[in-house]
């Protein structure tokens, strides 16, 4: 991909960055981390990989995404109104009655959502049943699953897990979101799963290790795909959880985050600040 | 009751095989259980539309909830327990909240895996299947009636539980009746009580009816083979008729066909009500017709109960 390519996804993730932001200025609270975190990722697939129709959501040969870690949901929104799912008006309705972007993503509210996830551990089975129905019907559609690396501890995972290897489904594609943190603190303390990617090759899956705030490495991993024919398709995606909000960077305490003195201000300041560099950016290798 | 006894399992098998046949959205799954419920056949004839995932029970229901985004209809058939109880969560958000078409068949239902003891015992499965919204619950009394209600989910828009026996069993009808979601079956006129049943205690239930007969006690009965949603109408019938109700199951006396019967009486025609069932405790462990007979689900223990309400 090109420089300007590349520049202009790492736009759009600024511009969601910013959706997410929206969402929290509106509810007054959300699960940040997770959101920003994963957010490149998210951006990336819609923007540039999967095989999609805003317009027309329900379209029968789409790619899937589903977001495992449901309560990241603030993502799926921030990327689907940037690109033109829904009026970016909904956005003010987060944490409202009757909203149609509750707090963990609901497939009969919004169009785009593929699955009502939130209790955590069920997105890889649900996955992986979608795929294996879009290749048994000859289909070449994709399904792309981000999952939380705190989630790793539920153990239905594990089920799915084996089900996608011993199916060979490469059509099956999955992040895990590995900030390393969750809402007690490190992964690593509370659970351990690492390796990760050396647990899922050992269940048969073809795993990549890389930077997944680095929007570069995230597309060059999508052209990679399938990693190797015959074997889903599992990335680890080290990232910095509260991603883009410097006083959020790294810390558990802001996997639910609710806006304190300027921090608000602050937040969207920095965040429209990059927005401006990127435009910039993104101008000058248009050159 | 009419003619030879029969497998409930094999029966079930093979409706769904039949239709299936002519219905290509149809996908059986198995958790290690297809065999075992009437699909040996099926997993012959159509490799390309049977998937074997092993003992993984919470994994097929989100497996069935993704195949089933794409406009499959999955069936999955396994011990009573392993698909209520295990993956419950499985259940409610991925096949209720999602409202995915996915059927799920729980065999062995009851006590009727009934030596094995408490933990392949499923008396709970009608209180916690009802609670999700959108669940039809269905416990088929004859093999006729399992042919009907195989037909009758497969073609409901929604996920549905059915609950089978294992013993082999009667028809309760001459010829095929049409199975109607959400329809009771009223199988015998009487004026003194109504006895309401579901499921395998219908057969003995009738039993009960005829001997009360014999002794001058008209008994209305009513075959409830639709769990939920429940057949208010024929309820509300029976209640202003007869004036008294007992309910009968396979189940504790809590949170299933009792429960949704007085639920009914309750609001709308308020009756003394009599819930026979399993007491809530572990059930003990034995030969199935000694355990129906241990907690008074035979036809002698229903007479009994009956008789002993009609004096309150």
């Amino acid at each position: 991909m090109t420089r300007q390519g590349i520049k202009e996804l790492e736009l759009a993730a600024a511009k969601s960055r910013r959706n997410v932001l929206r969402m929290v200025e509106a509810s007054h609270h959300g699960h940040l981390g997770g959101a920003m975190s994963c957010l490149d990722i998210v951006t990336a697939l819609y923007f540039y990989k999967m095989n999609v129709r805003p317009e027309d959501p329900k379209w029968a040969d789409r790619d899937r995404f589903l977001l495992s870690a449901g309560h990241k949901c603030m993502v799926q929104y921030a990327v689907l109104a940037e690109r033109g799912y829904f009026d970016k008006s909904v956005l003010d309705t987060y944490g409202g009655l009757k909203t149609k972007i509750p707090g963990h993503p609901d497939m009969h509210k919004l169009p785009g959502v593929e699955a009502n996830t939130g209790a955590l551990g069920h997105g890889l089975s649900i996955a992986s049943g979608m795929a294996l129905a879009l290749r048994a019907e000859g289909k070449d559609s994709k399904v792309y699953v981000v999952m939380g690396d705190g989630e790793l501890a539920e153990g239905s995972n594990w089920e799915a897990a084996a089900v996608a290897a011993h199916y060979g489904l490469d059509n099956l594609v999955v992040f895990v979101d590995f900030n390393g943190l969750q809402i007690s603190g490190k992964v690593q303390d509370i659970m351990n799963f690492t390796p990760v990617a050396e647990h899922f090759a050992a269940f048969g899956w073809a795993v990549r290790d890389i930077d997944g705030n680095n929007m570069e490495e995230v597309v060059s991993t999508l052209d990679a795909l399938p990693l190797e024919k015959g074997k889903p398709n599992l990335i680890v995606a080290h990232t910095i959880k509260g991603r883009g909000v410097s006083f959020a960077e790294n810390k558990a305490s802001y996997h639910y985050w609710t806006p304190k003195g300027d921090e608000m201000a602050q937040a969207i300041a920095e965040v429209e600040a990059n927005i401006a560099r990127l435009e910039n950016e993104v101008k000058e290798a248009a050159k | 009751m009419k003619g030879e006894l029969k497998d409930p399992r094999k029966t079930f098998g093979k409706a769904v095989s039949d239709i299936a046949e002519n219905d290509e959205r149809i996908y059986v799954l198995s958790a290690d259980s297809g065999g075992s419920s009437g699909f040996k056949e099926f997993a012959a004839a159509h490799p390309d539309r049977y998937f074997e995932f092993g003992i993984m029970e919470q994994g097929v229901t989100g497996i069935a909830s993704g195949m089933a985004t794409t406009g499959k209809i999955p069936v999955f058939c396994a011990i009573a327990p392993f698909v209520t109880c295990r993956n419950y969560e499985m259940f409610r958000n991925d096949l209720g909240y999602m409202r995915q078409n996915v059927k799920i068949v729980g065999r062995n239902g009851g006590f009727t895996y009934s030596d094995l003891g408490a933990t392949h015992h499923s008396l709970e499965d009608y209180a916690i299947m009802r609670m999700i919204p959108g669940v039809v619950v269905l416990a088929p009394q004859s093999p006729d009636e399992i042919r009907g209600a195989s037909k009758a989910m497969l073609e409901h828009e929604g996920p549905v539980y059915m609950r089978i026996g294992n013993p082999p069993i009667p028809e309760l009808y001459d010829g095929e009746r049409e199975f109607v979601i959400g329809k009771g079956q009223l199988l015998r006129e009487g004026t003194d009580l109504t006895i309401i049943s579901t499921g395998s205690t219908t057969v003995e239930t009738l039993k009960a009816a005829d001997a009360l007969a014999e002794k001058g006690v008209s008994v209305m009965v009513i075959g409830m083979p639709t769990v939920c949603p429940i057949d208010e109408e024929m309820v509300l019938m029976a209640a202003k008729k007869t004036g008294r109700i007992m309910t009968v199951e396979e189940h504790y006396v809590h949170g299933g066909l009792g429960t949704l019967v007085a639920e009914v009486c309750a609001e709308n025609y308020p009756v003394p009500i009599k819930m026979h069932g399993v007491p809530k405790e572990y059930a003990t462990s034995g030969p199935y017709d000694e355990l129906l007979h241990y907690y008074k689900l035979d036809a002698a223990g229903i007479e009994e109960t009956a008789l002993e309400f009609l004096k309150k």
